[in-house]
């Protein structure tokens, strides 16, 4: 197995760690916005870091052409973000909820294989920017699906009165209520950019299967925003949306990178 | 001042609690703030006494102090009869006052309970903890605390930190008032929370203290008695408003808290539904602590609002109490290795002292 592979497989198992690491101090009630629970995490990001700096060097490229790097890159992105937004926001156990998520995407880039990429041409920092610009908010929409789901369990205990262990861990739904939209604006914002960068560039939109896709995914979450924005919809109902809608993004991935 | 004792050997707590007696005895033998600097100076000028803390709280007076006098009931007899000297007991008072004395280890094993809040009426509670940093504090600035206390309040500070961080023994609300208060906290970010009272009963006094003892912005109370309702609102800092009036106003609340004598329904689904409207389906908790109850139970399946009526949040606090009394072996457990540690459980032979 070449390093940077050994490098990702560590980084899953200490997500793994993390997770177990946490489900015991909450089955326990031990629960102190866990020092171990950041430690783990930032283990696991460094070591992705150094995977896609590897994964870089054997490629000759920016490595987020092929679905495997793609979902290696995007978990990256969420465990960035997590460590930017989880305080901002105070989201305690965000990492709890995200943890399983990153594990489940790079399993899956593991299932995959990471094939050796073609020869290209001279890299073009603009379409890189483009591409990664794209899978970043892609990152900020799986965060706002993973606050979703923590705003569907808490106010799930609140209306049916379980006060019990992972009440007392999670934020008020009012604050997770804002942390869902600002992240939709944030990925909504992120992907603006990048498909700025794409008719700077002059991609073909009829030509560019992922260009499309950005476009529908896009189209999708401004609907999305606006609906959030207006207050046409309960937050329960914005919440389910934000946790379903990212169904679209994971499966557009799928499909630009099969085409 | 001569060389401090042996923490082990020395060391006395003679004290009164709401366990061992009534609050009318404890109020006469309380304290005043203002004069613990003089108690604890009292205390440590006694014959053969050389360092002494005095804790007195509502719910407790509590003398500890190390001594080289020849045994602990010397130390206990002069520290009662400094108690009954001080306040003026009457004889027959004096006769009838029950402390408890206790030494070394059996003081020690107190004071890491009292600071971790195993002593307390609301077991796990966490103000003690700054009741006992106070009282150490005042004793420190005074000058009465030397190398033994000094060492065995940090002691006990650590362990009070240590139970807590280890159990859970501080969490879950074992009263409506608190119980209220975490659901609010779950719900809003509690600065920006503004709370309305329908109706000024006791219970719902109490909920509201907590909430603005915790932050909330800010309170209005609407009762049908409109002097009642300007007295609490008054009281609370808050604005009264006309019974007639509450309704028109309910949107702009986070938490209404109904304690009506209604013998009907007056907060229903379809008067919330509009509310719901108007807030831009902001979420409403809605603490219903009336009995019979003032709001329609088919209100809690409006989507963002969260209804709770007194049955409900009798049981999270039943709840809460189970769980804290579920955790007081944990708590017993880590105190008595402190103990250990700290030297307190060593053989007689090895120069510590027993345990009762």
């Amino acid at each position: 197995m070449p390093a940077s592979q050994q490098l990702l497989l560590a980084a899953t198992l200490i997500f793994v760690g993390a997770l177990v690491q946490a489900l015991l101090a909450l089955k326990a009630g031990a629960w102190k916005q866990a020092r171990a629970q950041f430690f783990l995490m930032a283990l696991g990001f460094a070591l992705q870091t150094g995977f896609i700096y590897l994964r870089g060097e054997e490629v000759r490229q920016c490595p987020i052409k092929s679905l495997p790097d793609i979902l290696v890159f995007i978990a990256w992105s969420i465990v960035l973000l997590y460590f930017l937004v989880g305080p901002a926001f105070r989201l305690s156990l965000l990492g709890v909820f995200t943890s399983p998520l990153v594990t489940l995407m790079q399993v899956m880039a593991f299932t995959n294989g990471f094939a050796p990429y073609k020869p290209k041409g001279p890299i073009n920092a603009l379409v890189e920017l483009h591409i990664a610009l794209a899978l970043i908010s892609y990152a900020a929409f799986a965060l706002a699906c993973i606050t979703g789901v923590m705003y569907l369990v808490q106010e799930r205990m609140l209306k049916r009165h379980q006060i019990g262990g992972l009440f007392y861990q999670l934020p008020p739904i009012q604050g997770l209520a804002h942390a869902i939209q600002r992240l939709v604006r944030l990925g909504l914002l992120l992907l603006s950019i990048a498909l700025g960068i794409s008719f700077a560039l002059h991609l073909p939109m009829t030509k560019t299967g992922h260009v499309i896709f950005a476009w529908i995914v896009w189209g999708l979450y401004a609907v999305i925003s606006l609906l959030m924005w207006k207050h046409f919809t309960s937050p329960r109902k914005t919440a389910w949306l934000a946790v379903i809608g990212f169904i679209l993004p994971f499966i557009s991935l799928w499909i630009v990178t099969h085409a | 001042m001569p060389e401090p004792t042996d923490i082990r050997s020395g060391l006395v707590c003679v004290g009164l609690n709401y366990k061992t007696t009534p609050v009318e005895v404890r109020e006469r033998l309380a304290f005043p703030e203002a004069q613990v600097p003089a108690a604890v100076e009292q205390v440590r000028g006694l014959p053969g006494f050389e360092e002494s803390v005095v804790l007195s709280t509502c719910n407790r007076v509590e003398l500890y102090a190390t001594h080289a006098l020849p045994s602990g009931k010397d130390g206990h007899a002069a520290l009662r009869e400094y108690l009954i000297e001080r306040f003026e007991l009457q004889p027959e008072h004096a006769e009838a006052l029950v402390l408890y004395n206790l030494d070394s280890a059996e003081a020690a094993r107190h004071l890491f309970r009292v600071v971790s809040g195993l002593d307390s009426m609301v077991l796990g509670e966490t103000e003690i903890f700054g009741q006992v940093k106070a009282a150490y504090k005042v004793a420190l600035d005074t000058g009465t605390t030397s190398r033994s206390l000094n060492k065995l309040f940090q002691q006990a500070f650590t362990v009070g930190k240590k139970v807590r961080n280890e159990t859970t023994i501080q969490r879950g609300s074992t009263s409506v008032g608190s119980v209220a208060v975490d659901l609010a906290e779950k719900v809003h970010d509690l600065k920006e929370c503004r709370v309305m009272l329908v109706g000024a009963g006791e219970m719902s006094r109490t909920c509201a203290q907590s909430l603005l003892s915790r932050g909330a912005k800010s309170i209005i109370v609407s009762n049908r008695s409109y002097d009642k309702a300007v007295e609490l609102a008054t009281e609370m800092k808050g604005r009264a408003m006309k019974f007639d009036e509450w309704e028109h106003s309910l949107h702009e609340v986070d938490v209404i808290i109904s304690s009506t004598s209604a013998p009907h329904f007056v907060i229903k689904p379809e008067q919330i539904d509009q509310v719901m409207r108007k807030r831009r389906w902001e979420p409403l908790l809605i603490i219903d602590i009336a009995v019979p109850r003032d709001v329609d139970p088919a209100v809690n399946n409006i989507e963002g609002v969260y209804l709770y009526d007194i049955d409900a949040l009798q049981a999270i606090a039943d709840e809460g109490r189970r769980e804290r009394l579920r955790q007081l072996a944990s708590c017993e457990r880590i105190i008595e290795e402190q103990l250990e540690k700290y030297g307190f459980l060593k053989s007689p032979g090895s120069g510590g002292l027993k345990l009762a």
